[in-house]
């Protein structure tokens, strides 16, 4: 009966304890309404077992670049909503309690430019334990510019072809080093697809030998 | 921690590539220098004659510097560069192709003196024949492993092909050049 | 087409020798290895007066280049890993990339490390001071100081990150907050960008 009292004592002093957390970090950053307002955002987040960090990273953020208090309620907001879409697909693709690692990384991957969709299906396509490395990456290739529907397939192909969470955290760089050659980001991530570091047929010809000048 | 220089006793290819993208441009002469005959083999046994190889290798020196800010690894230059140089013999070879056989392409050979070293001369060009005759990607994984003579895990490093699609366009390399070289007989 | 027997292929590769032939396959075999006696590997040197060639187009191009120099910022350089974290961080292990036979290496890890030291590297050149926020040090303007490297203009901080992604932006004379030009970014949810790096145990990516 001790017991059973004392851990739902502990489970009702939880998010009081989180929200007493996230306020004591964020005092000194920012006026007490905008911590206050944030406070209530994590308490929904624990609510629904979000993780509560990103929340208190971005108002932290927003302190220090000295934003405006609606707009960091703002951005705390949305990153709030992308975690909660993100927790959303990742169930639908089959990963039903994820933790706060891969919800970020989904939300990271939202914010990216990927759809809810595209989550889910590479939560489906990685599983739990490759899950956060594949969505960060995916989001990756699309801040890269790759367009989000080439990114998610680069990743799914390497998935299926057993590619290690290594072998995924390899592809941004291969993209870029074929974009670094000229290569738009989606003829960057086809070849890197193939396994290649190639320039683009769109690659500019540089110009004849006459304009760096003639051999002897 | 922050802050705190990290200290080098010579000048590395990435302090030189800073360097230069600092606005130092004089110091790219140090990579000219150090980079000019690197890849001269590789791109001379690529292209077909030393010709075509100067001239790769020195557009691909213009062409580094000129996207020197999208070296994203400074200290790695040699790699990123040897991409730059691979991609300018890739497209070279593209165009020739586009405008004719490459068969008149000069072969360069060592000067041949006693009747052994004409018929091993004899045979160096029949083989440099025949792998003009071979796809730019059969040709490129031959010459990094038999000339440069690498790895196929040392050519997977510096290509981002993987070390079975190498091994791959290897033997099918080496059974056109039997073909190549037995029609040449 | 005439092909080579698959263990008369593995001959050329190397991995096997003549000996290990089967008997019927050896002829194949020194006939195939024929083909690589008559390989040319002989060096080629190219004129000295190549480089005077590409200086010229260098100064030619920097001439016209103007401000596309001024903010131009050199990315975050992996420099070596060991970790505040890891006591055996002490013995560092040269993890080689090999572009070439006698090339640098490209990033020196320490084994099995929790953080990696990343240099960060900025040119700005008009600044009086810089710094690196990010998610690493709670965005912190004044906790990782560039120090000027000279009077080229360029700054640069070395910083142990723990392994994982990072988003960061420099801040240029304690104002100015700059995603770093050379790196791909993210919008921050405030109407600017932030740059993003993943720390790996085997080094750095720009993502």
């Amino acid at each position: 009966m001790t017991s059973r009292f004392l851990a739902l004592a502990a489970f009702a002093v939880a998010p009081l304890a989180a929200q007493r957390s996230v306020t004591d970090r964020l005092s000194g950053h920012l006026p007490a309404p905008v911590v206050s307002a944030v406070a209530t955002i994590a308490d929904s987040a624990l609510a629904r077992s979000l993780p509560v960090d990103p929340l208190v990273n971005k108002a932290i953020e927003g302190g220090a670049k000295g934003v405006p208090g609606d707009r960091v309620i703002a951005a705390v907001s949305t990153v709030f909503h992308q975690m909660a879409d993100a927790a959303t697909a990742l169930a639908s693709g089959g990963i039903k309690s994820p933790d706060g690692e891969t919800v970020e990384a989904g939300a990271f991957a939202l914010s990216a430019g990927l759809s809810a969709a595209n989550v889910a299906g590479l939560a489906h396509a990685s599983g739990e334990p490759r899950a956060a490395p594949a969505l960060r990456v995916a989001g990756a290739l699309a801040a890269l510019g790759v367009p989000t529907r080439d990114a998610v397939s680069l990743v799914t192909e390497t998935l299926a072809d057993g590619g290690s969470a290594d072998d995924i955290g390899a592809l941004p760089a291969r993209v870029e080093a074929n974009m670094a050659h000229g290569a738009s980001p989606a003829a960057a991530a086809a070849a890197a697809a193939h396994g290649g570091v190639r320039g683009s047929p769109s690659t500019p010809r540089r110009p004849s030998r006459g304009d760096h000048g003639r051999k002897p | 921690m922050a802050g705190e220089p990290v200290a080098v006793r010579d000048l590395s290819d990435g302090d030189v590539v800073r360097a230069v993208m600092a606005g130092d441009a004089e110091r790219y002469a140090a990579l000219v220098r150090k980079y000019r005959d690197r890849y001269a083999r590789y791109a001379t046994r690529l292209l077909g004659s030393v010709d075509a190889g100067e001239d790769a290798v020195q557009d691909a020196l213009i062409r580094a510097y000129e996207q020197l800010a999208q070296c994203r690894d400074p200290d790695n230059f040699a790699g990123w560069f040897f991409l730059i140089l691979r991609n300018r013999c890739f497209a070279e070879r593209r165009r020739k192709r586009r405008e004719g056989p490459l068969e008149g392409a000069e072969v360069p050979a060592a000067p041949d003196r006693s009747e052994s070293d004409l018929e091993r001369g004899e045979q160096r060009r029949a083989l440099e024949a025949s792998l003009l005759r071979l796809t730019a990607e059969q040709r490129e994984v031959f010459v990094l492993k038999h000339v440069e003579e690498l790895s196929y895990e040392e050519i997977a490093a510096r290509t981002g092909a993987s070390v079975p699609s190498l091994k791959m366009r290897m033997h099918r390399a080496y059974d056109r050049l039997r073909e190549l070289l037995e029609d040449h007989q | 087409m005439t092909a080579f027997h698959p263990l008369v292929k593995r001959l050329l590769d190397g991995e096997l020798t003549l000996g290990e032939l089967p008997a019927e396959l050896r002829a194949e075999g020194q006939a195939a290895l024929r083909i690589l006696a008559a390989v040319d590997r002989s060096p080629v040197r190219l004129p000295e007066a190549l480089d005077a060639r590409v200086m010229a187009q260098v100064r030619r191009r920097r001439a016209s280049a103007g401000s596309l120099w001024r903010w131009m910022a050199a990315p975050r350089v992996p420099v070596w890993a060991a970790g505040a974290l890891a006591a055996a961080a002490a013995v560092l292990v040269l993890v080689v990339s090999r572009p070439g036979a006698s090339a640098p290496p490209a990033a020196s890890v320490a084994t099995a490390p929790e953080s990696v030291f990343v240099k960060f590297v900025l040119y700005a050149p008009d600044a009086k001071r810089v710094s690196v926020a990010g998610t690493f040090n709670a965005w912190d303007a004044s906790a990782a100081p560039l120090a000027r490297a000279g009077s080229s203009g360029v700054w640069t901080a070395t910083l142990a990150l723990p392994v994982g992604q990072h988003q960061y932006a420099f801040i240029v004379d304690g104002q100015r907050w700059i995603a770093d030009p050379a790196a791909p970014a993210v919008d921050d949810g405030f109407g600017r960008r932030n740059s993003v790096l993943s720390v790996s145990r085997n080094g750095v990516r720009t993502l």
